[in-house]
């Protein structure tokens, strides 16, 4: 997705008298995703499902598993339907437009869209279904693309929505009448929920006629870069493709890029530890009136659109009769399931998809700014505005030899613009860029006690906060830098040859997979990509000493973006090996406590601090087989002796050599602000 | 749609690799489940695949002798009882059980001579048995696969059909031959192992369903040298899916044929395949003998229900790929299957037609003043294609001896009867002694039923037939289950008898009626045998011909191998049907009784093309059952070691 793409503000033709209210009494006569005979409604489609051979299948066997009348089960199905169905109600999506643009003008966003992939989807709609899969980072994402759908006269998607909202007064309701179908997070222990949400997804996509929308990672991913998807959905959607009741499916990825994430500072906090407040209408009320500011701009991207059926017939690799027919087949169409072989395609797809959500990334002049600081601080040396400026454009220049996409057109008047809408988080100080303290805070008894992790120290959260929330605008692009920084990390340990560096890159990268998510498959081709990069631009060279061997080379300001931004990452992990070789066993929730407790004490990055890195790393760590996984009541880990020692010397060769002092004292953190503000 | 910070970046991949795991788990975990539990869940693994299984808890339990007979016929609590002054049913089972049948008595004196106060022959319960010869590794491996037991009962019970050949030998304890173990898979993954394991190590296995049949093909081979395993089927009775608006249901083969009947009936449905033995006959046994059900008219014979098959044979599961309501794709291998009598593999599902319930049942009868007339009756009502679900003709000695097992009536019951006996033999003078009895089963909605009865009385007019009431149809109807007790009885009274039947066209029908029981009469002269009894009644009607049932006994006092004089007097009849152009069998198959004219019957290339089938699916010949032709297959051995 390198190159320049051109987007839209949608909004802006809305900001005019009266513009809200015209735009949103438009005729509305959508395109839909399906050109059918019959179109079911959505009180049809609850009464398609309810009626299903399938739900009357699985009743009678539900009602001998259980001793329960089918009537009374059949009931519940009736009950569960109206739990999960999706509405549509024409005046609601009117009014719910109304506010949604009274908020983002109140929020004084802008709202870019690649306009020139929206009106080519447009055009291909109609053949067969689509499935809208975008990136998850903010609840904003649920309207974003729904009133992109309205924005173009396309049928408003079928969105999957936790059970959250579901609970909220109005909003739940109102989500409900615009599209939105709920879901519950676990269909374990219920069979019967289960079987309804399944042939109700089913028959959205396969009857429905409107884009079907979820969240391929299955939440919002708190730390701004991709999660490894959740399969249970998209194998659920993709049934009636199996079941060849549509001739394929399109799956658009979607990337949506924020120059600021509403929850950053939540989910700062939820690095740390401390839980998210649930979700009620009276939070969003209150929460109202901190919208009131400048929040920058929302790039929607659309990836190519995927034919599942393409995709498909191309990894067929001549075993067409196996895929094509199976026992699921010789089932009544309404039975048929995904068989095993199946749900494996429907894997590689998600997987598959996150990586092009990933290519559709817009870098945001956020981001750039982001990574400008953040070097900054683990320099120690404060820069000029001037020269903050001229940073982001060398770094613009790095991004897109690596392959990122960044939208922009006047780089001074968009930092200015940036230092506006994150005032809040980096400030000039005279002329100087720096980072803004948080406020020294209490850490009240209560919200110790929800605390997930360790009990971290004030001091250390005060701290570790705003370096957080400047971490989660680097991580949207570390997928590019972490390839050739992995690369420079092993040359720098010692020359090496290039076999020995691609298996040393091998293991650290099967050890960040859920760190830096990425395809195993496509492992071999990224790192020659890096590695002729990083030979390309002189961040390593053919020793002259040593031939057959690769050493570090000349380029120093590369080799610092390089070395730092696979800092936090490599620095988790160590400390996750280091635990484990010293507890040899331990269940999950202590695993992580000791890794946040050793990262306070050894005054790590403060991202070390963060859960759910620590998580990554230990999933990582037993993906490379260093720890058994045991599940009885709860999940534990085991030391798995040579390969914990394995991971640990190569851990420790390769991780930079860089100590920061992250603390007030560091020279680019702002200390008059605090004073301003107090 | 966030599950909490800790667990909200699960490890997906992680996940699916322990469930792989799990599954493998599952295959290899030991079984220990015992034998009295048959009716729980051993293992979910077919859950996986079908989560609208319907398991089916069977009335035949898995210890098969703890509920029927393990030396005849049918349930242990059922069975004709003869003493001084009564003659009675016992059990509750049937319609005429629990009741005396006062005219029993007499007809079996004329007809037998036999001599009641002689105490019964109950056979005692055997406590020796050939010791099994299945090694300890084979055992061990398939223990792991499914339940197993080499205990000698389990083995005896399941070394034989239902044959009197079988059945003397069964009361004699006097098998050549019985099986080594019987296993009980659960599933077509555990018969695929259990094949597998047959090919490795070459032991035989015998697919054994219900145990119904009647043509010997699921007697134990008496010359088999390689341990005999018996694949007991009737573990495998779940329905896997039941699709009320395809009117479709998939259901593992060893389903017992009354388990499915009332699973279906109790959701409104029903499969219509009632042969005589559906109370203990399975489907995979119906399918590997090309059963015929008394309704066949309206529901069609095995081959017309069946929709589609899953065969386990050692060189592969076959299966179509697609379930279709016909096919044109060369000749059909599913034909193959369809009478194969076990000896290519074994059926673990099938796709099956159902029906709704019909909403109206009707029995009825008619009299004919002799057989001519009832059989131009069935064959007028063929030709119109007006058949009801079941249309049956009986002979006059088949009339009276079901009139011999009348239950006491009431007496307006007797003046009922009696004014009807008055108003055919008196009023429309027809002979006692000549008349035939047609029984009609009639099944569709009130005006469809109405319709074929008025249909039904007009023709039989034109051939001078006269309505004999519901209760009479009913009451013959009945008989069809009862009638294969009477040979317990029976034996219990030194009499040997059995039935046999033929399907023949129209135009040789009656000729061949004539000239069979002719035959067999000469055979008794022959043989100085003066009590015996030959009757026949027609039971199918099709376009081009008829299906004929005879029924054979005689007393044996004074015989030394009762069993061979009366194979000997059955072949000679089965010759004259021949002669006569009626066919080996109808519906009983060929097995190891009617292999003398299998040849001749298919002609030679025929004969060829099943050995072929054998050496394509079953080279090594697991399935040695030795039926139709299959003796004359020898496994080519070097061909099978290279």
């Amino acid at each position: 997705m390198s190159g320049f793409v051109n987007f839209t503000d949608i909004l802006k033709p809305r900001n005019t008298k009266f513009g809200i209210v015209k735009f949103m009494t438009k005729k509305w006569d959508p395109m839909k995703t399906l050109t059918l005979d019959k179109y079911y409604g959505p009180q049809d489609l609850k009464k398609v499902v309810a009626d299903s051979v399938y739900i009357d299948s699985f009743l009678e066997a539900e009602s001998l598993r259980t001793g329960v009348s089918k009537e009374q089960l059949k009931k519940k199905v009736l009950e569960y339907l109206d739990e999960i169905a999706l509405d549509e109600q024409t005046h609601v999506m009117r009014w719910m437009g109304i506010v949604f643009l009274k908020i983002c003008f109140m929020m004084k966003i802008g709202v870019f869209v690649n306009e020139a992939a929206v009106l080519k989807l447009k055009s291909t709609l109609g053949k067969n279904p689509v499935l809208f899969l975008p990136t998850h980072r903010s609840y904003a994402d649920f309207c974003l693309t729904t009133y992109l759908c309205y924005h173009y006269d396309i049928t408003l998607p079928a969105v999957a929505a936790g059970m959250d909202f579901y609970s909220m007064a109005v909003v739940g309701q109102s989500m409900r009448e615009t599209g939105a179908f709920y879901i519950r997070r676990t269909l374990v222990g219920s069979p019967l929920y289960a079987a309804t949400l399944r042939h109700y997804v089913r028959t959205v996509v396969a009857k429905y006629g409107a884009p079907v929308e979820f969240f391929l990672e299955g939440t919002r991913s708190r730390s701004n870069k991709s999660l490894p998807p959740k399969y249970g959905m998209l194998s659920m959607t993709l049934v009636p493709y199996f079941a060849r009741e549509v001739s394929d499916v399109t799956v658009v990825p979607v990337n949506i890029s924020y120059d600021r994430v509403m929850e950053q500072t939540l989910f700062a906090y939820e690095h740390l530890g401390v839980p998210k407040p649930k979700e009620t209408t009276g939070g969003l009320l209150k929460s109202l009136h901190r919208l009131n500011d400048h929040f920058g701009n929302i790039y929607i991207n659309l990836g190519d659109p995927i034919s599942i059926k393409e995709y498909l017939d191309r990894s067929a690799d001549q075993l067409v009769d196996k895929s094509i027919h199976s026992a699921e087949s010789l089932k009544p169409l309404d039975l048929q399931q995904l068989t095993v072989d199946q749900m494996d395609k429907v894997q590689d797809i998600a997987d598959y998809v996150v990586t092009l959500q990933q290519e559709s990334t817009v870098v945001t002049i956020t981001n750039l700014l982001a990574i400008v600081l953040m070097q900054s601080l683990i320099v120690d040396e404060a820069l000029s505005l001037e020269q903050v400026v001229d940073k982001i454009d060398w770094l613009i220049d790095v991004l897109r030899k690596l392959g990122a996409s960044v939208f922009e057109n006047d780089l001074k008047a968009s930092v200015e613009r940036i230092l506006v809408v994150h005032k809040q988080m980096v400030t000039l100080d005279g002329d100087k860029l720096m980072l803004v303290p948080a406020l020294p805070m209490v850490v009240s008894p209560d919200v110790q006690k929800k605390m997930k992790g360790h009990i971290l120290k004030a001091e250390t959260m005060v701290n570790a906060i705003p370096i957080i929330q400047l971490q989660l605008y680097v991580n949207p692009v570390l997928h590019y830098l972490i390839p050739p920084a992995l690369i420079y990390a092993v040359v720098c340990s010692g020359d090496t040859t290039r076999e020995q560096l691609f298996a040393s890159y091998c293991k650290l990268r099967k050890m960040l997979r859920h760190e830096f998510f990425h395809l195993e498959k496509t492992e071999e081709m990224k790192f020659t990509q890096a590695l002729q990069y990083c030979m390309d631009n002189n961040v390593i060279r053919d020793s002259i000493q040593n031939p057959g061997t690769l050493t570090s080379g000349p380029d120093r300001e590369l080799q610092l973006l390089l070395r730092w931004s696979v800092l936090p990452a490599l620095t988790t992990l160590a400390t996750c090996v280091d635990v484990m070789m010293q507890c040899r066993i331990s269940d999950h929730a202590q695993l992580l406590k000791l890794v946040q407790e050793r990262a306070e004490s050894g005054r790590c990055h403060p991202y070390c601090l963060s859960l759910e890195a620590a998580a990554n790393c230990v999933q990582g760590l037993t993906l490379y087989g260093a720890l058994l996984r045991h599940k009885e009541n709860e999940i534990s880990y085991e030391v798995v002796p040579d390969k914990i020692q394995e991971c640990h010397s190569l851990i420790t060769s390769v991780l930079p050599k860089i100590n920061v002092d992250f603390s007030s004292s560091n020279t680019v953190i702002s200390t008059n602000s605090i004073k301003s503000k107090l | 749609m966030s599950p909490g910070l800790v667990t909200s970046a699960k490890n997906m991949l992680q996940n699916t690799a322990d469930d792989k795991n799990n599954k493998r788990k599952t295959v290899n975990s030991e079984k220990t489940s015992s034998f009295s539990d048959k009716n729980k869940n051993r293992s979910a693994d077919s859950k996986k695949k079908y989560e609208t299984i319907i398991k089916v808890k069977s009335v035949i339990p898995r210890r098969r002798q703890d509920l029927l007979k393990w030396y005849g016929w049918g349930y242990k609590d059922s069975m004709f009882v003869l003493d001084e002054n009564t003659t009675s049913f016992t059990g509750s089972r049937y319609l005429i059980g629990g009741k005396n049948l006062p005219y029993a008595k007499q007809w079996i004196k004329e007809h037998f001579d036999v001599d009641i106060s002689k105490p019964h022959k109950v056979p005692q319960i055997p406590t020796t048995f050939p010791k099994s010869r299945l090694p300890d590794n084979i055992k061990q491996e398939l223990e792991k696969i499914t339940l197993l037991s080499t205990d000698g009962m389990d083995r005896l019970i399941r070394a034989h059909g239902q044959t009197l050949h079988d059945v003397y030998h069964l009361r004699e304890n006097s098998f050549p031959r019985i099986p080594d173990a019987v296993v009980w898979p659960e599933n077509h993954e555990q018969v695929e192992e259990i094949v597998n394991s047959a090919s490795r190590h070459h032991f035989v296995i015998i697919p054994f369903g219900g145990g119904t049949s009647v043509s010997g093909s699921v007697t134990c081979p008496a010359n088999e040298d390689r341990p005999i395993v018996v694949l007991d089927t009737s573990d495998m009775n779940s329905i896997l899916w039941l699709d009320k608006e395809q009117l479709l249901a998939r259901v593992q083969a060893g389903i017992v044929g009354q388990d499915l009947e009332r699973e279906m009936r109790a959701r409104g449905f029903t499969v219509g395949h009632e042969p005589d033995s559906y109370e203990f006959s399975t489907l995979g046994g119906w399918v590997a003998t090309r059963a015929s059900g008394m309704k066949k008219n309206t529901y069609g014979n095995i081959e017309d229900l069946v929709v589609q098959t899953k065969v386990v044979t050692p060189r592969g599961v076959i299966e179509k790929s697609c379930r279709v309501p016909r096919l044109s794709c060369g000749p059909e291998w599913e034909h193959i299957i369809l009478g194969s009598e076990g000896c290519l593999g074994v059926v673990t599902e099938v796709t099956l037609k159902i029906r709704p319930l019909p909403p109206v049942v009707r029995y009825g009868s008619l009299v004919f003043p002799d057989w001519d007339s009832g059989f131009h009756f069935e064959r007028e009502v063929a030709r119109q294609r007006l058949q009801p679900s079941s249309i049956r003709l009986m002979d006059n000695e088949q009339f009276r001896f079901g009139h011999a097992l009348k239950m006491e009536q009431s007496w307006g019951g007797v003046l009922l009867d009696g004014l009807k006996r008055f108003y055919i033999t008196k009023i429309k003078g027809f002979d006692p002694l000549k008349l035939c009895v047609v029984t009609l089963l009639m099944e569709g909605s009130a005006e469809q039923v109405a319709d074929s009865e008025k249909k039904m009385n007009a023709i039989a007019a034109q051939y001078g037939g006269v309505p004999g009431g519901a209760k009479n149809g009913e009451i013959g109807y009945t008989l069809t289950f009862v009638i294969a007790y009477v040979r317990d009885l029976a034996l219990e009274c030194d009499i040997v008898a059995e039935s046999f039947e033929t399907s023949v066209s129209w135009e040789r029908a009656l000729a061949l009626c004539r000239n069979t029981k002719a035959r067999v009469r000469s055979e008794c002269a022959a043989r100085r045998i003066a009590h015996y009894l030959i009757s026949c009644r027609l039971t199918q009607t099709y376009d081009a011909g008829c299906c004929i049932y005879f029924y054979f006994g005689f007393k044996t006092v004074g015989f030394s191998d009762p069993v061979r004089v009366y194979e000997e007097i059955e072949e000679a009849a089965r010759d004259e049907i021949i002669a006569c152009g009626g066919s080996i069998s109808h519906h009983h198959g060929v097995g190891k009784l009617r292999k003398k004219w299998y040849t001749s019957t298919v002609s030679e290339p025929g004969r060829l093309l099943l050995l072929a089938a054998k050496q394509a699916l079953d080279p090594d010949n697991v399935f040695a059952l030795g039926n139709m032709a299959f003796d004359q297959y020898t496994p080519d051995v070097v061909k099978s070691k290279l």
